[in-house]
Parts: C-alpha cells; structure tokens; sequence
C-alpha cells in the first residue's frame, strides 16, 4: 500500500497522468488526434528533441546545462549532406563521420568545461555560435545553393525513418524507445551512472572517492553531442534535406522537456525516465493544439507557460515568504522539524 | 590609478578591440579611415544599450535570456503604433513600458517563485515570441515614416551619431550608479555573494528584481533604437540578440557567476561583436564567418581569463605555503638554539 502511494507521488507519475489527460482533452475534441497515424507523423517533428534531451540530462545532473545541441543538430545534417552529395562518400560512411564530428564537437565543450573550470553556460554558448559557424562554412563547400538544402537522399537513407513497424508506429520512435532503455540503463543501473549522480552532488566528494570527476564530466557532454547528430541524422532522413540552420529553435524544447521530467538545474538529481514521459508530452501538447488550429508559430506561448508553470510549483516552495502567507501548517512542520 | 586600470578585466577588452582594428589595418588599410571606424562603433548602439542592461543581471549573478524577445516585441510594438500614425512619444512611452512588464514578470518570477532564472526567461523568451506572432500575424511592420527612421542618422560633428552618444553617455551613468551608489553596489555584493550580502542586511530580493526590471526597460529601449536604424521589423527580430549580448558581456570581462565586471566592458564587448562582420568584409572572407569568429573569440578569451586566474589563485597559495613553513623552519630552530 504504501509502495503504491509512493509511486503515485513521484514525478514521472505525474507526468504519465498529463499524457492521460492529454490525449481525453484533445482525444475529445478532434478525433484526428487519435489517428494513430497522425498522431505519429506529428510526433515525428519533435523525435529529435526527444533524443537530445535524454542525454542533455546527464549534463543537467552532473551541474552543467548544454544549449548548443541544436547547433549540433545543424552541423551533422549538412556535413552527412555534403559528403554524400559533393564528397562522394557512401551515405552511411557520411553518417558515421557525422556521428563522429557531433561527439568531436560534443567532447571539445566537455573538455572546456570540465578542464577549465569556466561555467557549462559559457562555453556551450560559445560552442553554439561555433558550431552553427562550422555548418555554414559547410554549406559553402557545396555546389548547391544554401537555401535550397541537399536533398535527393538514396531510399536506403530515408528509410531509416520511413519505415513503419506494424504499419503503424515509424522507425524514428523506435530507435528513440530503444534509446530510453539504453540510457536509463546506464544513468540508473551502472557505475559509471552512479559517478554521474555524485559528480553532480558534490564534486569534491566525487573526487576524493575515486572518481575521474572531469572524465565524467567531459564524457556527459560527448554523450549529448553524440545524441545531437543522432538526431540530425534521422532528423534529415525525415525531412530529405539537409540544411544547416536545422536545430536552430531546439534549446527551449529541450531544456523544457528535461527540467520538466524532474531534473534539477543545480544537479544531482532527476533521471531520463521523467525526461523522456516531459519530452513526449510537450510534444502531444503541440500536436494537440496544432491539429485544434493554433498555428504552428504560437506553440512556443503554451510550452513556455508549461515550464514557467510546473518549475514555479517546485521552486516556491523554497520561498519562506510564500510559505507564510499560504501554507501555514506546512510552515509549522518545517519549524518543529528544525526544532 | 594608472595600476589599477591596467588591472581592470575591462582593459584586455580595450586592448583587444585596439589589436583588432590595427591587425585589420595592416591587412587592408581602408578600415582604418575614421568613418569606418565610426560606423564600427556607431552600429553597435543596440547591442551597447541591451548589453548594458542584461549586464545588470549578470552582475547580481543570474541571466536574461529573454532580452531577445523582449527587443523584438517592443520593436514591433513602437513599429507598428509609428506606421499607424500615432505620436512617437506615445509609441516609445508603450514600448518601454511593455519592456518594463516584461522585466516585472522576470524579476517577480525568479525572487518570488524562485524560479532558476534560466528556465524562468527561457520560458518567458518563448511566450514573448509567441505573443509577436499572435500580435503581427506574422506579417513584417513595414512604411515607418521617414523621419523617425532619420532620428539615427542624426550626428554630432558629423562623426558619432546621436544614438550612440546617448548609449554612452548611458553607460557612463550607470557606471557611476554601481560604483558610486549605495544601491548600486548592492548589485555586485548580491552577485559576489549573496549569503553574505543577506548577512549584512542587503535586500537581496528587491535588488534582483530591480535589475531585471531595469534590463527589459533598456531592452526596450535596444528595441525602439531598432526599429529607427534597421527601418522594418520582422516577426523574428532580435532573434539571437540574447546570446550575442550574453557574449558581448563575456567578452567584456563581466562573469557570469556574478559581481565581477562592469558595464564599460559590456559597451566594449558590444562594439567587439558588432565589429566582427565588418572585419570579416575588410579581410576579405564571407561574413557567414561571423558566428564561427565569435564562438571561437568567446571559448578563447573565456578559457584563457579562467586559466590566467587559476594559475593566480595557485600562485598565491604556494606563497602563502613558503610563507608559512619558513616561518616553522626559523621558529624550530628558535627553540633548538634556546634548548
């Protein structure tokens, strides 16, 4: 009974209960939504935030916070673009080269951060401006005109999230499932999760016990580039263009799904179950009122008012002052507990 | 007085901008003509005027990622109420009270709800660009009158454009505000350290809310000077602007966790970043450079200033140490002679 309770109280159960009503509130009012199909062919638009954002949170546990993934996102599209179309290269030689620069690009931030000392925001800033800088350097090694993209990928390419399981759920959720169990498995079932977790505690700790802090460290952030140019990849496959500013609106999102799932800013805690259930409802948020007709330039107001919203419920909590004017009895228990 | 300016953080900023332009002299002697050095500076109002508000916040040691926004929706707000033919004081006096509103709900989010400050505009950043959209319907604000967009083009000995000018002279001003001030200096304490500052009876809280107030209302103020420079505004205006100040601020020797730094180094860094395009014109490369130069230029300088303190801080340490165990050494053998 009290496991029970327990379960219900969590965060992630929450979450679940958001999706729940979700899918009654816009379930009722256009059954389009229920369209299994549709549903899926929305939530394809969003698969790559939902990707980036298991990872991101690694960065957020260990302290940091990583706002130049989308500018990832870009870099690996157009690099897979134009090595395949004016390198000549397999396309899938071009994907692996890709995947290798984002965890390149990924590390190279980790290594500023975790060997300097210089703050994660810093750093991922300047990593952004650099990496969206790279990607139209990139462009302009291509014969084709920047605003047009490379598009014209080989079927082989395009099926990597053309193909449809069951006729039904598309390939780009799969991989993105399959990616929720590899990363809770290593965040909350090995080791090196565990020196993520007191990285993000207390460092100093970390650091007497044993522990590589800066390694780790560096390593969370390779992760989450890596991750980055997985979802460019596949977020090219979808679309069948590569271009360069691709990601470009992506921070928002992100850091709204993994501070949404129960992460904390200042880390130490939180996992990617939760930011993988926020990911996915922000994302049916935006499907939802997109298929009610709200266009597609205002989704940023009610996902934005999400996250205000839900951390304002977490953080006011910590203000005494708003303690005293609307929980008193909660304010009493805090006073006997220090008593 | 002369030591303490070479000690300043402000003074590698000067000392880089002076190298850039000399470097870029060297290569191609037309930037050095005084009117291109002027319209380096003179293009860099908004940037100056926006940096010198978000510096505020940095100060006190949290961040504005919102100011972006903030700029585009009273640009659009001032555009929009000058082509309808309303009095320009009217249109200012709404835009900067928009920016005002805007600063309120930042500032009432982080010290009341105690929102992180990141997640809280960051959140605010994409309900403001949502509200643009809803606001233009996403059509550009075009047909200002001609003679609002004079009002920049206005200058003092046919150098230094009027804007410009006010956004020194504004910095000056603030300047002497945070050095001068009792209030003013409440800002760097609470940045430098707040448990402290709350020990020594600071209101902590209201100066935090203070400084986001006063960073909408320039960001504001960036959006009106906006709107008579650039002529027209698009529903993504000042799109970007956020990271570019923040790096401006960076670049400028303010940290970003916190009291150290001035508002001089951010006008310093705001003309570094408005210069990088045009330097990239004279040396003859595609201003698509402009974001790689200045991530690189941010992860250098930043990475450098942290290691250049590092080695400071260890320095004095190994003093202190040699210090100290002379001091044993001379001591024991003391007491032997004694003996």
């Amino acid at each position: 009974m009290r496991k029970g309770k327990k379960l219900l109280l969590r965060w992630e159960s929450l979450l679940v209960l958001v999706i729940v009503l979700e899918f009654l509130i816009f379930g009722t009012l256009s059954p389009k939504f229920l369209n299994l199909k549709r549903l899926f062919s929305g939530l394809n638009q969003f698969i790559p935030v939902c990707i980036i954002s298991l990872f991101v949170t690694y960065v957020m546990i260990t302290g940091g916070i990583d706002i130049q993934a989308g500018s990832i996102v870009g870099l690996t599209s157009i690099m897979v673009g134009v090595l395949w179309n004016d390198a000549g290269l397999n396309i899938f030689v071009a994907c692996i080269v890709a995947l290798v620069a984002g965890a390149l690009c990924g590390t190279l931030s980790g290594f500023f951060v975790a060997y300097t000392g210089v703050q994660p925001m810093v750093v991922t800033l300047g990593g952004s401006f650099l990496y969206s800088g790279l990607a139209l350097a990139v462009t302009n090694l291509s014969a084709k005109e920047a605003y047009q993209g490379i598009s014209d990928f080989p079927e082989a390419f395009r099926a990597l999230s053309r193909t449809e399981l069951f006729g039904a759920v598309p390939m780009q959720f799969v991989i993105f499932l399959a990616l929720v169990v590899v990363s809770y498995v290593v965040l909350h079932r090995t080791n090196y999760g565990r020196k993520i977790f007191l990285c993000g505690v207390n460092p100093n700790a970390a650091e007497f016990c044993g522990i590589n802090t800066r390694a780790v460290i560096m390593s969370t952030y390779t992760l989450s580039g890596l991750s980055a140019s997985v979802a460019g990849i596949l977020l090219t496959a979808y679309l069948g263009t590569a271009k360069a500013d691709m990601g470009a609106g992506y921070t928002l999102p992100i850091v709204t799904a993994v501070v949404l799932g129960g992460t904390s800013n200042l880390g130490g805690s939180g996992g990617v179950i939760g930011s993988a259930l926020a990911a996915l409802a922000v994302g049916l948020l935006r499907i939802g009122l997109s298929l009610n007709g709200l266009s597609t330039q205002y989704l940023d107001i009610p996902v934005g008012i999400l996250l205000v919203v839900t951390v304002s419920f977490r953080f006011a909590g910590t203000n005494p002052k708003l303690r005293k004017l609307f929980g008193r009895r909660k304010r009493q228990t805090v006073i006997s507990k220090a008593g | 007085m002369l030591k303490k300016l070479l000690h300043s953080r402000e003074i590698t900023a000067f000392a880089f901008i002076l190298f850039m332009f000399l470097g870029v002299g060297a290569i191609n002697p037309a930037f050095l003509s005084p009117g291109n050095i002027w319209l380096c500076f003179n293009s860099s109002v908004v940037y100056t005027v926006v940096a010198i508000g978000i510096a505020l916040v940095i100060i006190t040691g949290e961040i504005d990622v919102s100011v972006g926004a903030t700029l585009g929706m009273t640009a659009t707000i001032c555009g929009t109420m000058i082509r309808d033919g309303q009095p320009w004081e009217a249109a200012i006096l709404t835009a900067l009270l928009v920016g005002l509103l805007i600063g309120v709900v930042n500032g009432f989010g982080v010290t009341v709800l105690k929102i992180p400050s990141i997640i809280m505009t960051l959140g605010i950043n994409g309900i403001v660009r949502g509200l643009i959209y809803v606001y233009t319907d996403g059509k550009w604000v075009e047909n200002i009158s001609f003679d609002f967009k004079n009002l920049s083009q206005g200058r003092l000995f046919g150098a230094i454009t009027w804007f410009y000018l006010g956004a020194l002279l504004l910095m000056v001003a603030v300047h002497l505000v945070l050095t001068r001030t009792k209030h003013g200096k409440y800002l760097a304490a609470v940045g430098d350290n707040i448990g402290g500052a709350t020990l020594l009876g600071i209101p902590v809280d209201s100066t935090k809310f203070m400084a986001f107030v006063l960073c909408g209302l320039l960001a504001a103020a960036g959006g009106v000077l906006y709107v008579s420079r650039v002529g027209f505004v698009t529903p993504i205006a000042g799109n970007g602007y956020e990271m570019k100040v923040i790096a401006a601020c960076v670049l400028g020797g303010i940290s970003l966790s916190g009291g150290v730094g001035s508002v001089i180094g951010a006008g310093v860094g705001a003309a570094i970043m408005a210069s990088i395009s045009r330097v990239l014109v004279f040396v003859g490369l595609s201003s698509d450079y402009d974001n790689t130069i200045t991530g690189i230029l941010l992860i250098i300088i930043v990475v450098s200033d942290a290691l250049i303190r590092r080695r400071a801080v260890e320095k004095a340490r190994r003093e202190r140490l040699a210090a100290k165990t002379l001091h044993a050494v001379a001591s024991e053998k003391g007491a032997t002679v004694d003996a």
